[in-house]
């Protein structure tokens, strides 16, 4: 159930918003996408979404109490017949808001309001049991200590810490070591030069 | 209906505007090309050809109403 509005209605009074928002979900309904004042998107966005929950319904009754707001049996045909299909598979959300900046007579914060008929792409659910997974073997292959994919995640963890600090004492001796092979490279230099 | 009695001093006028500021926007950082660019949040953006003539508008990839 949409959330009921708080505060004053737009427009002069009740009746007035009322036909505001009729004409506004027609408009959308007709054209697919339009542009209003950021306020007004977001009050017509339940409406819109429920009128198109009947059109889903498709039945005479749910068709006449769309005909009670909107007044056009043209645009209703076309909610029904067009825009009801493409959005079959799709649990709510048919609506988009998106807001474009503001306009320049009055600097009101403006939005685009659109249909959403695209396709639905259903979310992966095993998505996370893979990612987390991945991660996990990926530093035992760095390591090669040898630990098997059945050990505990905290085995591993130790296991990779261990490799690291080992991987560093060796870095270490390697550096020592170019240092001292720098050194003993420029002695005999040095004596050369004082020669 | 209500009439001032008296001229408002230029002090009393001043000492009222001085009270009108300005408010900082929130920006989101983000780099484009290499670029930082500063944009108000959750708003779609102008994308322009290589003269810097204007297109369309775009937000998250997807076209939103032309410019």
């Amino acid at each position: 159930m949409p959330k009921p509005t708080k505060g004053p209605r737009l427009g002069g009074g009740p009746a007035h918003e009322r036909l505001l928002l009729a004409n506004l979900a027609a408009s959308l309904f007709t054209h697919k996408s339009i542009q209003t004042t950021e306020a007004k998107a977001k009050r017509l966005r339940p409406l819109a979404e429920r009128l198109i929950t009947f059109a889903k319904r498709g039945d005479l009754h749910a068709r006449r109490r769309v005909l009670a707001t909107i007044k056009d049996k043209s645009v209703v045909h076309e909610l029904f017949t067009q825009i009801a299909p493409l959005v079959a598979d799709r649990e709510g959300g048919y609506t988009r808001i998106v807001k474009t900046g503001f306009r320049k007579g009055d600097n009101a914060p403006m939005a685009v309001i659109e249909l959403v008929l695209e396709p639905v792409t259903p979310k992966v659910k095993k998505a996370k049991p893979a990612a987390a997974s991945a991660p996990v073997e990926e530093p035992a292959e760095e390591t090669e200590a040898a630990a098997a994919p059945a050990e505990a995640e905290l085995q591993e963890d130790v296991a990779a810490e261990v490799a690291e600090e080992e991987a560093a004492a060796e870095a270490n001796e390697a550096a020592e070591a170019e240092v001292d092979a720098e050194d003993a490279t420029v002695e005999p230099a040095a004596e050369d030069a004082e020669r | 209906m209500a009439v001032p009695k008296r001229k408002q001093s230029r002090a009393n006028t001043r000492a009222r505007r001085s009270q009108w500021k300005a408010e900082v926007p929130t920006l989101v950082k983000t780099v484009e090309n290499g670029k930082v660019t500063y944009s108000l949040p959750h708003r779609a953006k102008v994308v322009t050809d290589s003269q810097g003539t204007e297109l369309y508008l775009e937000y998250k990839g997807r076209k939103v109403a032309d410019a």
